[in-house]
């Protein structure tokens, strides 16, 4: 599969002999192979010029950037590739029918928690003792079905996070990274901040894989569809964030690799520095390059594939052939 | 797939070579190339390089991996190129 690469460095992007160039303030001379780039992500100051954004629409490359905070801004979404009018109807008739709509809520819903489930079975037998957070989650997860409407089902999702989230210290087991409680816009502390970064980072891959796909980004089922942005990735993230961005963070404090000097408190709430968000990132792009036996197709697929393979049984589950049923991570 | 490439091209050319390598694969040291790529992008990148050189006079060898398992990777001295995804 074509690459990420990730932009910490300032400098300008450009289009050179064909092909991507960047060049950084301190004269570094790179050159990117078009034919093997899927993404950048850039989070240092990169300036570039219209030839270059032509040139990525072209070659269908998607263009992620981050604040100086390190906060996600937006994305580059060159010209749809992938043209058709049948699925976004597909997807609108599913978001305006109500039913249906909270149908697909809650089967993201019910993967997340699933998710969840097997993040904290998974340290209950590294000896963690969180097997009353589990029969909390088990619990509250069995209210989904139930639920018949977007309000409640929003109120159970919080609450199986929040229970959730009580596991954390519990894993991590580092007083310096407590959790305490869920702060966003800006993160109040270090493990706040660990979330929302690698939270960030999820969404913007997804959002990548869906634009190779049919799908439309702006329309999502469980985050409501609204003037400013896209939700689908939202969505489809959910399922991915406690198997891969949580336990990015449990590995990386098991570790040790992050410590309180990794971070910098400020008027943005904690951000964190850049070694660390450079750390950070090489664990994320390691993850999803790892793969694992997928049982309906018996092959080896990477964790970025394996989004992409959810986005097409979401497009099966839209067009009827088949309904979607989210990834459970098999460990 | 995993290739390396190398190439001797006649001085007139060799800058067209380079440049066209280094849309499809990342530049290690002089003449060497490698990376991952697909079947079909190899099958371009040979087209596109046989229409620029001169099968008389130039050649290029593809060294050809399915698979990087078992194999190492060593550097002597400086490295000058790579794959480096974090700039």
């Amino acid at each position: 599969m074509k690459r990420t690469f990730y932009l910490f460095s300032n400098g300008e992007l450009k289009r050179k002999d064909n092909t991507i160039y960047f060049e950084t303030e301190n004269g570094e001379k790179r050159f990117l192979p078009v034919e093997d780039i899927s993404e950048i992500m850039a989070f240092g100051e990169v300036s570039l010029n219209k030839r270059l954004l032509e040139f990525l629409s072209q070659s269908e490359i998607i263009v992620h950037y981050f604040n100086y905070y390190g906060y996600y801004m937006g994305t580059f979404y060159p010209r749809e590739h992938m043209n058709s009018g049948y699925m976004t109807l597909r997807q609108a008739e599913h978001y305006l029918d109500d039913s249906k709509r909270l149908d697909l809520a809650k089967r993201f819903v019910k993967g997340a928690a699933d998710n969840m489930l097997r993040v904290v079975k998974y340290y209950e037998k590294r000896e963690k003792d969180i097997s009353n957070v589990r029969e909390e989650i088990e619990r509250r997860r069995a209210d989904i079905s139930d639920c018949d409407n977007g309000e409640t089902l929003m109120a159970i999702e919080g609450n199986v996070r929040n229970t959730y989230y009580e596991a954390f210290d519990a894993i991590v087991g580092q007083p310096a990274f407590a959790f305490e409680s869920r702060t966003r816009r800006p993160p109040r502390n270090y493990m706040n901040t660990l979330i929302s970064f690698g939270n960030s980072m999820m969404y913007s891959v997804v959002l990548s894989q869906i634009y190779r796909t049919h799908l439309d980004p702006r329309i999502g089922y469980l985050h409501a569809t609204n003037f400013r942005r896209f939700t689908l990735n939202l969505d489809v993230a959910e399922i991915f964030k406690p198997i891969i961005v949580d336990r990015i963070i449990f590995t990386l404090l098991g570790r040790r690799q992050l410590s309180e000097n990794d971070f910098v408190k400020g008027t943005e709430g904690v951000v964190m520095k850049e070694n660390a968000r450079k750390m950070f990132v090489e664990e994320f792009d390691q993850k999803l390059q790892t793969t694992q036996n997928y049982k309906s197709l018996n092959r080896q697929v990477s964790y970025r594939h394996l989004i992409r393979l959810e986005l097409y049984k979401l497009e099966k589950h839209l067009m009827g052939e088949k309904q979607y049923d989210p990834y459970v991570a098999a460990w | 797939m995993f290739v390396i490439l190398v190439y001797d091209i006649k001085q007139v050319r060799v800058t067209k070579v380079l440049k066209k390598c280094r849309e499809y694969l990342y530049w290690v040291q002089n003449s060497v190339f490698e990376g991952e790529i697909t079947g079909a992008g190899l099958k371009k990148l040979k087209m596109e390089l046989g229409h620029i050189m001169h099968p008389e006079e130039d050649s290029v060898i593809i060294y050809n991996l399915r698979t990087t398992k078992y194999y190492s990777r060593e550097i002597m001295g400086v490295e000058k190129g790579g794959m480096d995804q974090i700039i």
